[in-house]
């Protein structure tokens, strides 16, 4: 006969078998965080979006500066510019399952929309270099211009899109590694994203950005704030960090003309969102922050202090 | 084992100080005055006029902010700007200012990196401007 208490036990033992097998199933989802990247202390911040706090600090290689998140994959990769490496991170526990050896400095980091390949920018060798997910290895890589900056993959077409700093230009790749196209951006281009059939890019010299038709290659020009880093869009607006001058330029994209200034911390660099809980989030190298906004009427909630140095360039938040 | 330390600090040390790679270098500095903090934001604000060396960017008066950014473009050091913030202290009588620059070394290319041109080297450069920079700022407050 089974007491009450067997009964408890045996209860107790099978839910916590099954939160068990739950957890490291690939359904687990833990609060929605952003992952900040602290060049200046080898570290990243992970700040929960539910509750606005810092809830781990790990410890990284050194200088990291790169991010990108597999959401479906519930991995973070991390680019150490200092130790030529990058670190994956299983966002489940938290916890660095492997570091995958590069040689060189990897400067930005994207996935393939399936996430079976993370392509990393390397700075000082100009190619960009292909890791499988699966093998936790890289597997190839491949040329481009000089010094490579911002990397993203753009679904619709299946391009990856990098800018080279140095060069003032943008290329264009297919999936077999072909330059498609090769077009002119402002001065100093960085930081580069990508949303249908728009390519957009940041150029911090002349404090422009560069909207990239990828349809018919048309580009155009449109002033924004000093020395900007990087863009995104939202709806019919684009937001950008401009680090010199402490604040986002609202672009209207309609109209393609800056429309507004918000205020940021010291030195904004990189940026990402969350749409379901309407949070725009800006990394604050200056101020080892980041500022939350809200997404829709891009008034500020909260400036949570990180780590020294905060960038995180890239795709930085586990939707 | 105390030299076997101290080489390990040093080695730890060097290894962030010449980390390679498109790094921003940042230098922090900050003093204390005794001085009410609308008091010394009067005398932060026109910094630049007693320092020919730089230009006032901008400067914000809410939050007692002022950027500035380099003339001189001699120094071992690139595409520097800087900002200096007046905050409030322990008490009303009391101000912090702080000073930070950024800023990258001179060689920008694949390592090896030449002597004089990397991240150490503008480093210890820029200390040499916010250091007694922050130096002279307490002089003509104090003197105030």
């Amino acid at each position: 006969m089974i007491t009450r208490n067997k009964k408890f036990i045996l209860i107790l033992l099978i839910s916590s078998l099954l939160s068990l097998i739950y957890f490291y199933s690939d359904n687990y989802k833990t609060n929605p965080k952003a992952y900040i990247t602290n060049q200046g202390d080898n570290t990243v911040s992970i700040v929960d979006l539910i509750t606005l706090k810092v809830i781990k600090t790990i410890r990284v290689g050194i200088a990291p500066l790169g991010v990108t998140i597999l959401n479906k994959k519930n991995l973070g990769f991390i680019g150490n510019v200092g130790t030529d490496d990058v670190s994956v991170i299983d966002t489940r526990t938290d916890q660095i399952i492997t570091t995958i050896k590069l040689n060189t400095a990897p400067l930005s980091l994207t996935s393939s929309p399936d996430e079976s390949k993370v392509y990393v920018t390397d700075w000082f060798k100009n190619n960009i270099i292909v890791i499988s997910v699966k093998e936790m290895k890289v597997i190839d890589s491949f040329k481009v211009g000089i010094t490579p900056s911002g990397v993203v993959f753009n679904a619709k077409y299946n391009y990856l899109i990098v800018t080279n700093r140095d060069a003032n230009s943008v290329e264009i790749y297919d999936k077999n590694k072909k330059l498609i196209k090769k077009l002119a951006t402002g001065k100093h281009p960085f930081g580069v994203y990508t949303k249908g059939k728009y390519a957009y890019t940041a150029n911090v010299y002349d404090d422009t950005v560069t909207v990239i038709n990828l349809e018919n290659w048309a580009t155009e020009v449109i002033k924004v704030g000093a020395h900007p880093y990087n863009i995104l869009t939202y709806n019919n607006l684009g937001i950008v960090t401009n680090t010199i001058d402490d604040s986002l330029s609202i672009i209207d994209l309609k109209k393609n003309k800056e429309i507004k200034r918000i205020n940021t911390g010291e030195t904004p660099e990189n940026l990402d969102l969350h749409h379901k809980l309407n949070l725009l989030l800006v990394t604050n190298w200056g101020s080892d922050s980041i500022s939350v906004y809200n997404l829709k009427s891009l008034k500020l909630i909260k400036e949570i202090k990180t780590g020294a140095q905060s960038r995180s360039f890239g795709d930085f938040i586990l939707q | 084992m105390r030299k076997f330390i101290l080489a390990l600090i040093t080695l730890m040390f060097s290894m962030s100080i010449f980390a390679h790679g498109p790094t921003p270098q940042k230098v922090q500095e900050s003093i204390t005055v005794n001085i009410a903090p609308a008091k010394a934001w009067s005398v932060v604000k026109n910094f630049t006029d007693f320092n020919k060396i730089m230009k006032t960017r901008s400067f914000d008066d809410e939050v007692m902010k002022i950027k500035y950014e380099m003339l001189k473009k001699d120094g071992p050091f690139s595409d520097y700007n800087a900002y200096i913030i007046v905050k409030k202290g322990a008490n009303d009588n009391e101000s912090v200012i702080q000073w930070t620059a950024r800023f990258y070394r001179t060689y920008k290319l694949n390592p090896p990196i030449p002597e004089g041109q990397d991240d150490a080297t503008a480093v210890a450069a820029v200390k040499k401007i916010v250091g007694p920079g922050l130096a002279s700022l307490k002089k003509a407050l104090l003197s105030k």
